[in-house]
């Protein structure tokens, strides 16, 4: 049982985000592609929020979050989305896939904490 | 009457006009009914019973006849019976006719025939009594006799009575069927005059409701297509139409009150885009600038071009960013609008707050750069605003205020030194410096010796510095000695080279020489030797120094106001360092008034100084110093005569010296004057003659015979007294001023020309270089402009009035 999922292909990405949440009281896993998160979010009905990365191996962070809308109907788990760029057509994929928000890479902690928390609860 | 109204009066009118119509023809039926009735039960009948009456008097008449040619006489009773019976119908229709007579005629024939038929009774009842008699002829006779004259009479009647009575169902029946035809034509003439009439008010009625309805909707079809809120309807009645526009009406107010609200509320918004000193934009999705922006944004941005331009391209070319930053932005804004607000909260720490914008003639501005989101009620930010300022005039206080913070330190440093010990610091380090300078032109290639040589001298400089600690020194001095120093360890990192050495050289040499200048200029203190007791200019103290500092350094940087009042500060400190007041160079003048006044038999003076903020540099202090001496005695000596004469002149026993400072046309003006008898132009004209300065030939106008008095070996006053007189005093004087690259003339201060006496002033002019104007010198009340008269004003009497006539040496 975890609140947040965090799916970055970037070890360092994953750790540095997963020691802050789990530092700020957050439970936390991870997953190292789209296609791992998915299969987590599945094994655990219990998350909360996914914060995932765009550009991943196997399967990247907008397909993973439009796999979750069609295969996991009933969730209703967050998605944020961490990434170094932002199109339009990102955006309305996003929008379409019902995700929160965007955070732009470098993350800034303390700037990001309050909201996850509120996704997350 | 409101429309319901007037519905309810077609309606009553129309129903009205219905039961009339209805009545009328409903009483008309009836009269026609009631009519028909007469005709049909009263006068038909008894025309009918006419005929009745003819019938039955033929049958009496057959009776009789049947009876008188009866022979056979046993028959006779049962006939004379018969007779007698038909006698009785007759009877009976002569009644009928007689009640159906319903006219004066009718009544006059049908009594004519009820006498007529009773003589006809009489007549047979004759015949009968005699047949039965047997007389046959008599009875015969009797009938044609009396009986059928009589019969013919009333038959005639009878007839009459028929006619009579047929005429009068005739014109019954004529006058039924006319009055028949009138009902119907008043009912139709009726009915269409109330529907003529009906139409009309209806007509009227719907013109009433329709036209002002038509005529509102006219109205408000035109308000609300030219949305021109200032109009009205006009309200022409107080109906439900006229309760509808009244309505209408206060509901345009209402919209042209909120319209008027949100003009008011545009044109503020938009006066204070004009008018705001801020540039303010916000981006609308796709990262665009949307085209309303404040009008200063145009100044900072320096372009007209900016609605609808990229936000990156407008803000962040050629700025001090990296590409990396510039994309973080641009991803970050993008990120931000159109999503929910919490994407700001996500991103906002990638948004640049302050950036170096180059212009394209090459200035950078700083420009502070300030996000926030602009949300809709769902939280969406739909768009970001962006307030820009340009604080480049805010970072180069700041920058002046570290310079200005430097140079309060540095003078800290140099007041801590005694000036000896700084000179010889300044002359060892110079020497060092020189020496340098001249080891690494002899080398143009690595040499132990040489950069030994050269480590040591700049070990000595530092050392010598932090011993006096002059901290803003070593710090310079310290990096050409660590060159030395890897130099002298033969690093690989470094190799010898002669110009990056001199420059560097001549960076420590500028750093010396800064202090030089500063103890030198600012502070006044030139070499040992040139004026003793030189410490004695130092006007700014120490802790005055550290105070200043203290204050820069407790200014709010980010606050142009603030910074701006402590620069000016330490602006006004630093050029108060090394200036002294007049009041205060004329200090041991001033104070020398009383017993000079005491000796030649004077009151002290009233001293009146003027001096406009403006402070002498201490390099002209002595000098004015100097000359005062002079002047003043001059004032005192000749020009300040003694209680009495002035008593007789109407004037304060006191007399009174006035000295003005002004700065004109890049000149100081330092101005004395004296309420004293004036300048005695007519002794300086004879004593100038007498000594052979000018020949007896010549006659000197006014200014000549003034400037007289620069001249040496003039004196005009009858002895050389201890005081002035001596005829060298302006001489020297003059030469002072000359030296400061100033001049000094005597202007007259009153018109009598040619006159053996004329007032004056003394005016000593110099560069205003050796001066400064420090605005609100006295507002601290640190120096007065005004100095008292003398304590000490115990004037001898017996002093010597000293021939006053008029001589200024």
């Amino acid at each position: 049982m975890a609140q947040i999922l965090v799916v970055d292909d970037s070890g360092t990405v994953r750790n540095e985000l997963c020691d802050f949440l789990t530092a700020n009281g957050l439970t936390v896993s991870s997953a190292v592609d789209g296609k791992d998160g998915l299969e987590k979010l599945k094994a655990d009905p219990g998350i909360k929020l996914v914060v995932s990365d765009v550009n991943m191996p196997n399967m990247d962070g907008l397909t993973m979050a439009e796999k979750i809308r069609s295969e996991l109907k009933n969730t209703t788990t967050n998605i944020v989305m961490l990434t170094t760029e932002n199109s339009p057509a990102m955006k309305e994929r996003g929008k379409a896939a019902g995700i929160k928000g965007w955070i732009v890479k470098p993350f800034n902690g303390p700037a990001v904490l309050a909201s996850l928390k509120k996704l997350a609860a | 009457m409101n429309i319901s109204q007037r519905i309810i009066l077609i309606i009553a009118l129309a129903l009205t006009a219905i039961i009339a119509i209805g009545g009328y023809a409903v009483l008309q039926s009836r009269q026609d009914a009631a009519e028909v009735r007469f005709v049909t039960g009263k006068i038909v009948p008894t025309a009918l019973a006419s005929s009745d009456l003819v019938s039955r008097l033929k049958d009496v008449q057959l009776g009789v006849n049947v009876f008188v040619a009866e022979t056979n006489p046993t028959l006779l009773p049962q006939l004379r019976d018969q007779l007698l019976a038909k006698l009785d119908p007759l009877k009976e229709s002569l009644k009928i006719q007689e009640a159906g007579a319903n006219d004066p005629k009718q009544r006059a024939i049908v009594e004519e025939t009820k006498e007529t038929l009773a003589g006809y009774v009489d007549a047979i009842n004759e015949t009968i009594r005699l047949k039965l008699a047997g007389q046959h002829e008599l009875a015969n006779a009797n009938l044609f006799g009396n009986v059928a004259p009589i019969q013919t009479a009333i038959e005639s009647i009878v007839e009459a009575i028929r006619v009579e009575k047929n005429r009068a169902k005739d014109d019954a029946i004529a006058n039924l069927a006319k009055r028949l035809s009138a009902t119907t034509q008043a009912t139709a003439g009726a009915t269409t005059l109330m529907v003529v009439l009906l139409g009309v008010v209806g007509l009227l009625l719907y013109r009433q409701i329709t036209r002002p309805i038509s005529r509102m909707q006219v109205a408000m079809g035109e308000i609300a297509h030219s949305q021109d809120f200032t109009r009205r309807v006009p309200v022409e009645q107080k109906d439900e139409i006229g309760n509808s526009i009244i309505a209408f009406n206060s509901m345009i107010e209402k919209i042209q009150e909120s319209s008027e609200q949100l003009k008011q509320k545009t044109l503020d918004i938009q006066s204070m885009l004009q008018n705001m000193p801020q540039g303010i934009l916000t981006v609308i999705p796709g990262n665009r600038i949307h085209h309303e922006y404040s009008a200063y944004l145009e100044q900072i941005l320096e372009t007209p071009d900016i609605a609808g331009r990229d936000l990156m391209d407008l803000i962040f070319s050629s700025t001090n960013l990296g590409t990396d930053s510039l994309s973080q932005i641009e991803t970050a804004c993008s990120a931000c609008v159109g999503e929910d607000s919490m994407n700001f909260a996500f991103n906002e720490h990638l948004l640049a707050g302050e950036i170096q914008k180059s212009m394209p003639d090459g200035r950078v501005k700083f420009l502070d750069l300030n996000w926030s989101p602009i949300t809709d009620e769902n939280d969406v930010t739909v768009r970001l605003m962006l307030c820009v300022r340009d604080v480049t005039e805010l970072r180069a206080l700041a920058a002046e205020a570290q310079q200005q913070k430097r140079e309060l330190e540095i003078i800290g440093e140099i007041l801590a030194v005694t000036q000896e010990k700084f000179h010889e610091f300044i002359d060892s380090a110079i020497r060092f410096i020189d020496e340098n300078e001249r080891v690494i032109r002899a080398h143009d290639a690595f040499d132990p010796g040489a950069v030994a040589l050269l480590f040591r001298n700049m070990h000595t400089i530092k050392g010598n510095a932090r011993t006096y600690g002059l901290r803003h020194l070593t710090d310079t001095v310290h990096d050409a000695e660590q060159t030395y120093d890897e130099l002298r360890k033969q690093r690989p990192s470094l190799a010898w080279d002669q110009t990056q050495l001199l420059d560097e050289l001549s960076r420590v040499k500028a750093s010396i020489e800064h202090y030089a200048k500063i103890n030198s200029v600012s502070l006044g203190r030139r070499g040992p030797g040139r004026r003793a007791g030189v410490e004695r200019f130092l006007m700014v103290d120490r802790e005055q120094i550290a105070e200043t500092l203290h204050r820069l350094e407790e200014v709010n940087a980010g606050n142009i106001h603030e910074l701006l009042a402590a620069r000016d500060a330490v602006r006004r400190t630093l050029r108060l360092l090394g200036t002294e007041p007049i009041g205060k160079v004329l200090d041991g003048v001033l104070a020398s008034l009383p017993s000079l006044a005491q000796d030649l038999g004077k009151l002290p003076p009233m001293v009146e100084i003027e001096d406009n903020d403006i402070v002498l540099r201490n390099q002209v202090g002595g000098m004015v110093k100097n000359v005062f001496t002079h002047l003043i005695r001059n004032s005192m000596d000749h020009g300040l005569e003694a209680p009495e004469e002035r008593k007789a002149a109407g004037k304060a026993l006191a007399g009174t010296l006035s000295i003005r400072l002004d700065i004109a046309d890049g000149m100081l003006a330092i101005k004395l004057r004296d309420d004293g008898r004036g300048l005695a132009l007519e002794k300086i004209r004879e004593k100038a003659t007498s000594v052979g300065l000018i020949h007896a030939s010549r006659t000197l106008d006014d200014e000549e015979a003034a400037q007289l008095v620069f001249s040496s070996g003039l004196s005009t006053a009858n002895a050389v007294t201890d005081v002035s007189g001596r005829g060298v005093g302006m001489e020297a004087a003059l030469e002072f001023i000359k030296a400061e690259h100033g001049s000094i003339e005597i202007r007259f201060t009153d018109d009598r020309k040619g006159a053996p006496f004329r007032h004056f002033e003394t005016v000593i002019l110099l560069p205003a270089a050796v001066c400064e104007r420090v605005d609100g010198l006295h507002g601290d009340g640190a120096i007065g402009a005004r100095q008292a008269p003398m304590a000490n004003t115990a004037a001898s009497a017996s002093a010597d009035p000293t021939n006053t006539v008029g001589s200024r040496a």
